[in-house]
């Protein structure tokens, strides 16, 4: 076999550079079909949008590494945009209120992780109760009708430091550091074991339910601040922020070539399929095609992206 | 090695038609030659024991026997006609069955559904006839010595020695011409291999042509009419059971003599590293008291279900302890989660490599690491650079035969996987390592090894508390041997009353 057909074979097998392939391939061709594609401030514009989701699935990546999901986070995104804007409203502290928004996101984590490592349930139905608990919730404290927001919110969601925008800037940040947490923290790597084969982890004496109750606790602290930086770009705190939010997170997480059984993935393969996400919603707005179209292709991207995995693996199940 | 040395050839001298007559075989995985020109003849009425050590090419010659493999040249006469499957059920179809080492039992049907998956009976209108599909499936099940068996139950709440009985069943519901069982005693209680090699003389009877593969050389002489070692990919010798040994046998299977001898070790009588004092789970394991000295290798025997995975599981944290104590170097020991024990220096090799050892998306590095990450990290990080030497220490020591350490450890043999396993607990540095069937399913020469590398463990001053359903190998390591039978303690032999003889007595004291 010559030496170029394996050097592509083996890039093939890097899910995170197949993803790539199709956010170049997208670019490529949305910068010949539309003349506003390459202008700095549309793709600006991308790197915010891309930016609450990919910050969200950081979070979201390390839960399904570690072979759980979190249902939770769009509802999540919701209760702690509306608590932070409640509080600085009532309180007229901002610190206070942005502090509460975030410690909500990690409360609602950890009840969660809790729900899963104590009572046993399976981490599906656990956050899918919490997501329906936490809109409720939402709903409840505003009586349906948006809070107003803004501050350092504002400045964070909707604001520039040198042209760029800041959500973009945290969010590179952000996946920095978490990248650098998976892969050389003691804790990081035990998070991979976990989700590769959770038995022989607890045998080998990786704390099983401190990890889990961890990861899903990060989870909802990222949500959190998700729900801070959408609500800032907003100007506005709608109880029903994110709905749906989950769907695009998880997307990004799976397209960005993580095994939602378990063990497999990477931060950087995340951050990508983020910004494929958003690409693709930019397109259809610059291409002029129906946003009903972009629904029906965000599912078919998803299948498409995780069929190609699976026939490159193989059938493992059978 | 293109050409075999077959040494005492019987084969060819037997009068009649072989049922399998293969010629020739010959099979390579990317480049990697598995089979090389092999030549098997297969008679009706015969048992033929395979043997050879993993990666010797038994799975490999069998799947394409089975039609699950198609070889890249060489050919297969069936009952004098050429044949070439495509596919498993092209073998089904022309009489072969083929048990797999893996049981694939579905759970959740019952034992008779099971039995007739993929070809359930119906009724005239259709539906499924579960009453027929019970009835024949209790006759099945009789003869293959699982008679005791409710063909009702749930599949998933039987043991593994069970489940395995009813893969056995499957194949023989249907009437194979030619029956390959791979390694089908591995989880048998003594009771149930008996009824099983009676079922194995009938089929023989009957004239079905059999293949055994084991790594039980006992079975193998006691049960096989001829014995077939593989290896390398060839075939290097054909014996009769009566014509040869044990030792002839293994000589033939790793091209070295004998696997290991017992070696004395100085042991401190009052030096007591763990005890352990009416120790009861309250559901396996029932008013438990001994007492394992620094430096000993303490053999835990029991019979299938005699609670000895359970006992190492309360010491290892897995299982709460109901009632009792332990204590672990004078001190009360009581780990919650094996995460606590592991802390304290305390590791397990599980049973069940598949199952409970191997992180199989893992490197092999990686999967030597996860017991020590915490001991050895700094503040934030943990401790790559160290790692990379302690796992290249290791794998010189204990042989661990790979291409590098960070390719996926599922590319490694059995053995080999072991050894890692081995290395990921010793690398934790452990005051006391819990060994559970250790050498299961490895070949020999993996198995001799292992026993070299716990000795060695044992003679450095590691305390070894080493579960195993295999007398033999509790004779070539053990110091002492502390016996269970039905969850309790039936007693504890010196190495000096240690015998195959007395070891059973009292592991049916219960019984």
């Amino acid at each position: 076999m010559n030496t170029g057909l394996v050097a592509l074979k083996r890039l093939g097998r890097h899910r995170e550079a197949s993803v790539l392939l199709m956010l170049l391939v997208v670019a490529v061709y949305l910068s010949f079909a539309s003349e506003y594609f390459l202008a700095p401030r549309n793709l600006l514009n991308v790197g915010r949008q891309a930016s609450v989701v990919a910050i969200v699935a950081l979070g979201q990546a390390l839960v399904i590494i570690g072979r759980g999901i979190d249902l939770s986070v769009g509802s999540v995104i919701g209760l702690s945009a509306v608590v932070a804007a409640v509080v600085i409203r009532d309180t007229g502290l901002e610190s206070v209120g942005l502090f509460a928004g975030l410690l909500t996101g990690l409360c609602c984590g950890i009840v969660n992780g809790l729900l899963y490592t104590r009572l046993k349930i399976n981490p599906f139905i656990a956050t899918l109760g919490t997501l329906s608990v936490a809109r409720g919730i939402a709903l409840l404290m505003t009586g349906g009708i948006p809070v107003p927001m803004g501050g350092i919110a504002e400045f964070v969601g909707a604001g520039r430091i040198a042209g760029i925008p800041v959500s973009f800037l945290l969010m590179i940040v952000l996946a920095i550091a978490v990248h650098v947490f998976s892969v050389r923290t003691v804790r990081g790597r035990e998070i991979y074991a976990i989700g590769d084969n959770p038995k022989a982890s607890r045998l080998a004496g990786v704390d099983l339910k401190a990890t889990r109750l961890f990861i899903f606790a990060f989870c909802g602290l990222l949500a959190g601040l998700g729900g801070i930086i959408l609500s800032g770009n907003l100007a506005s705190a709608d109880p029903n922020l994110g709905v749906g939010y989950e769907l695009d997170v998880i997307a990004a997480v799976i397209l960005g070539g993580t095994a939602l059984s378990g063990g497999r993935g990477s931060i950087a393969g995340v951050v990508i399929g983020a910004l494929l996400m958003a690409l693709l919603n930019n397109a259809f707005v610059l291409l002029g095609i129906s946003a009903y179209w972009q629904v029906v292709t965000k599912g078919l991207v998803i299948i498409f992206a995780v069929a190609l995995d699976g026939l490159q693996r193989g059938g493992e199940d059978e | 090695m293109p050409s075999n040395i077959v040494e005492n050839a019987t084969g060819a001298s037997r009068a009649g038609q072989p049922l399998v007559r293969a010629r020739g075989v010959a099979k390579a995985f990317s480049g990697n030659a598995v089979l090389h020109s092999v030549d098997l003849d297969l008679y009706p009425g015969e048992v033929v024991g395979l043997l050879g050590e993993n990666g010797a090419g038994k799975s490999t010659l069998m799947h394409i026997l089975s039609g699950g493999l198609v070889a890249d040249s060489g050919t297969i006469d069936l009952a004098g006609e050429p044949v070439r499957f495509g596919n498993v059920s092209d073998g089904i179809s022309a009489g072969i069955s083929f048990v797999h080492q893996e049981l694939s039992v579905v759970g959740a049907l019952s034992v008779a559904e099971n039995l007739y998956l993929g070809r359930f009976p119906r009724t005239p209108l259709g539906f499924v006839d579960k009453v027929l599909m019970r009835a024949s499936s209790k006759a099945l099940l009789e003869r293959v010595g699982a008679g005791a068996l409710d063909p009702a139950r749930e599949a998933g709440s039987l043991r593994a020695g069970e489940q395995q009985l009813i893969e056995i069943a499957k194949a023989a519901g249907r009437q194979p011409r030619l029956l390959i069982l791979d390694e089908p005693t591995s989880s048998l209680t003594p009771h149930e291999v008996e009824s099983f090699f009676s079922y194995v003389r009938n089929a023989r009877e009957a004239g079905t042509a059999i293949i055994f593969i084991t790594h039980r050389l006992e079975e193998a002489l006691g049960l096989c009419d001829r014995l077939v070692v593989l290896r390398n990919g060839a075939i290097v010798s054909e014996r009769k059971p009566a014509e040869t040994s044990r030792e002839q046998l293994i000589a033939d299977m790793t091209g070295k003599p004998a696997i290991y001898d017992y070696k004395p070790r100085a042991i401190d009588e009052n030096a007591v590293a763990l005890s352990l004092r009416n120790v009861s789970d309250g559901v396996h394991i029932e008013d438990i008291s001994l007492e394992v000295r620094r430096g000993e290798v303490l053999g835990l025997f029991g019979l299938v279900g005699a609670g000895r995975t359970e006992l190492l599981d309360v010491i290892h944290g897995v299982r709460p302890l109901k009632s009792g104590y332990l204590t672990l170097n004078k001190r009360t020991f009581s780990p919650r989660d094996p995460s606590e024990a592991v802390k304290s220096g305390v590791v397990l090799v599980p049973e069940g490599r598949k199952t409970a050892g191997i992180l199989p998306q893992h490197s092999v590095r990686d999967n030597a690491a996860i017991s020590s990450l915490r001991r050895f990290a700094s503040r934030f990080f943990s401790d790559r650079s160290g790692e990379a030497s302690r796992i290249a220490a290791f794998t010189k020591s204990l042989g661990i035969r790979m291409a590098n350490d960070m390719q996926p450890i599922s590319t490694l043999s059995g053995g080999n996987q072991q050894k890692v396993i081995f290395a990921r607990a010793l690398m934790a540095e452990p005051q006391l390592l819990l060994l559970d069937e250790p050498t299961h399913g490895v070949d020999v020469g993996a198995k001799a090894d292992l026993y070299t590398i716990i000795a060695q463990a044992a003679e450095r001053g590691l305390t070894v508390l080493m579960a195993s359903s295999e007398v033999p190998e509790i004779l070539a390591l053990c110091d002492r041997v502390a016996v269970l039978s039905k969850g309790r303690l039936a007693g504890i032999l010196e190495r000096s009353e240690m015998s195959e003889d007395r070891i059973l007595t009292l592991a049916f004291r219960e019984h």
